[in-house]
């Protein structure tokens, strides 16, 4: 179990200094950071001076070693289109979005679990077929549109609830369902499908024979089973959370990171996006880092 | 007798009825649906009733032609600054089908090129190539395309890069999984044993095997590229305007939805139309050629 970790340990730092490589030349591309700095009428001396200021007359392999430091100290750098830290943006704004998240992530769990469960009791009846063309449509649908149609229904219409912005309860209600409805599509399908799977079982077959209800038998007998494949998709979770909240923010004008970065993109503000790309590959990094230790945990043959 | 010699023979009514019979076992819609698409995104210089940048501000804000105070001369409206919706929708085919041809041209050939060599060496290279798997699959594919579109500038080319960049992954792993699979078969031993080299036995005599897998999965992939490339141009991160694409169409309309929801909501219904389906062609074809795919 040690070596298993060891090695899941070095795998994530290879990782992690390949997405920085990535990055650090990414930035190279994006422009010469001297011209935006450089007053126009700079002499060819004041730009060298510039330049050795910022460190750029060294060689490559120098400049990413710097590069790499300043990432280990916490310093990714000032948003170019307001002089300050890009640490104590994404510091205001991180909160933002996971009160935003968690909700959701709850919710889209939850509601999921239940249409999953019921769809895979129900194999081929009218309700299994309900919940199957939901999850088509749900993944066919643009989600930003949906977002569009409910602020327009429920806010603008029916003027039932603020159309963006943070505030009171009331604004968490449209981003939040929106929000979970990015993830239920996968999570109904994957839900379904380890069911199925698990309902066919030696072992639930045995709980039946014990004279269990039917109700112990699915919900606590089957789905505990059927939810262990499921650790493996925390990943995916968290990579639509995440798509879903640049998008969803920007629609609500909801002031998480994701905005943050949609804003920046569309400023092309190359330091604010790096961090935010940095900081979510270090969470991804670790969640699948934690994932892959639980389920060695949990399952014995996955070990090296 | 053969079926065929049977229906040769017959009148024209049961021929008739023996051709039904067969498209009903089709997916009618989603056919109809991806090759008017088709159809629109190639002759859309010769069939769109205006250029899709010309404004005209008289017309501007026109509805639909159903609704009172619309006209036939803009069939599905115009927007803010009076472009024709129908004409620019049908550019915007162009754009989404050409986005999504390109980037799963690319992707599909350096998945499978990848996932066939890791499947078929095995051990540490296998081992290395599906780690990068891993990490391009988890990684938030939204992210990546932003940060190449802040990096590079949005146009046509960063898009597909961007996009390409985040779809190899999946073909990497079915490829690797189906090569994984075949890589003991007698065929293959056989096929070592009269000293056939490594690229001949992948190319010869493996490729053949899971090409349709491969089909299958090119197939699913259309749709979820068409999605990300909507999402990427309503991010404002697609191709620049004033191109059409459907994307950034409902991002315009996106404040206006009480007033003019004509703009946003003919856009959406394309991308959701095409996307559907190309799921649903892909689900068909997974069906006809192989029924064991099914957990694709």
């Amino acid at each position: 179990m040690t070596r298993y970790i060891i090695i899941r340990l070095i795998q994530a730092v290879v990782t992690l200094i390949v997405i920085s490589m990535v990055i650090f030349a990414l930035a190279r591309a994006s422009g010469d950071p001297v011209m935006l700095m450089a007053p126009p009428m700079a002499t060819l001396e004041d730009i060298e001076v510039i330049r050795q200021y910022l460190g750029l007359d060294k060689s490559l392999p120098e400049q990413y070693w710097t590069f790499l430091k300043s990432m280990a100290r916490g310093d990714l750098g000032k948003s170019i289109q307001n002089r300050r830290d890009v640490t104590t943006l994404i510091a205001q704004r991180l909160p933002n979005t996971v009160s935003l998240s968690l909700p959701a992530i709850f919710l889209g769990i939850t509601v999921s679990l239940i249409l999953g469960v019921t769809a895979a009791c129900r194999r081929g009846t009218w309700l299994d077929n309900g919940v199957r063309y939901l999850a088509i449509l749900g993944q066919a649908l643009p989600s930003f549109w949906l977002a569009i149609v409910a602020i327009s229904v429920f806010a603008v219409a029916l003027g039932w609830l603020p159309t963006s912005g943070m505030g009171g309860p009331a604004n968490y209600v449209l981003p939040v369902l929106t929000l979970s409805f990015f993830m239920l599509p996968i999570f109904t399908r994957l839900i379904r499908s380890s069911m199925l799977e698990v309902l066919d079982s030696e072992y639930v077959k045995l709980a039946r024979i014990k004279g269990l209800s039917e109700r112990v038998v699915v919900w606590k007998h089957a789905l505990r089973n059927a939810i262990i494949p499921l650790l493996t998709a925390t990943g995916i979770t968290f990579a639509t959370i995440i798509t879903g909240a640049v998008i969803i923010e920007t629609v609500f004008a909801w002031p998480g990171i994701g905005r943050l970065m949609a804003e920046a993109m569309i400023r092309r503000d190359f330091p604010v996006i790096q961090a935010s790309v940095m900081l979510v590959a270090v969470v991804v990094l670790m969640v699948n880092l934690l994932v892959d230790i639980v389920y060695a945990y949990v399952d014995p043959r996955i070990r090296y | 007798m053969s079926s065929e010699l049977a229906i040769a023979r017959a009148g024209f009514g049961t021929r008739v009825r023996h051709i039904w019979q067969t498209s009903r076992r089709l997916p009618l819609i989603p056919i109809i649906i991806m090759s008017a698409v088709v159809f629109v995104a190639i002759f859309a210089d010769l069939i769109t009733p205006y250029p899709p940048n010309e404004m005209s501000l008289p017309d501007r804000l026109t509805p639909p032609f159903f609704m009172p105070e619309g006209s036939t001369a803009h069939i599905l409206g115009t927007d803010t600054i009076g472009r024709d919706i129908l004409s620019r929708m049908m550019y915007g085919a162009r754009i989404s089908l050409s986005v999504s041809l390109m980037v799963i041209a690319i992707a599909s050939v350096i998945g499978t090129f990848l996932g066939m060599i890791a499947g078929y060496r095995g051990g540490r290279v296998d081992a290395v190539l599906m780690r990068v798997t891993d990490a391009a699959l988890a990684f938030p594919a939204l992210l990546i395309a932003l940060l190449l579109a802040v990096a590079l500038g949005p146009k046509f080319s960063t898009v597909v890069l961007a996009l390409s960049a985040l779809s190899w992954a999946p073909f990497a792993r079915m490829m690797r999984g189906e090569v994984l699979k075949l890589r003991g078969e007698d065929f293959v031993a056989h096929a070592r044993v009269i000293g056939c080299s490594q690229a001949r036995i992948l190319i010869k005599h493996l490729f053949p095997n899971v090409v349709n897998t491969l089909v299958v999965l090119m197939t699913m992939s259309v749709g979820l590229v068409i999605l990300i490339e909507a999402s990427l141009s309503f991010l404002g991160a697609g191709i620049p305007p004033p191109t059409p694409s459907w994307g950034s169409m409902v991002a315009d309309g996106r404040n206006l939805f009480d007033r003019a929801w004509w703009i946003s909501l003919f856009p959406s219904l394309a991308i959701g139309s095409v996307v559907l389906s190309g799921n649903f062609l892909g689900d068909w074809i997974r069906d006809k050629m192989d029924p064991r795919l099914r957990q694709l």
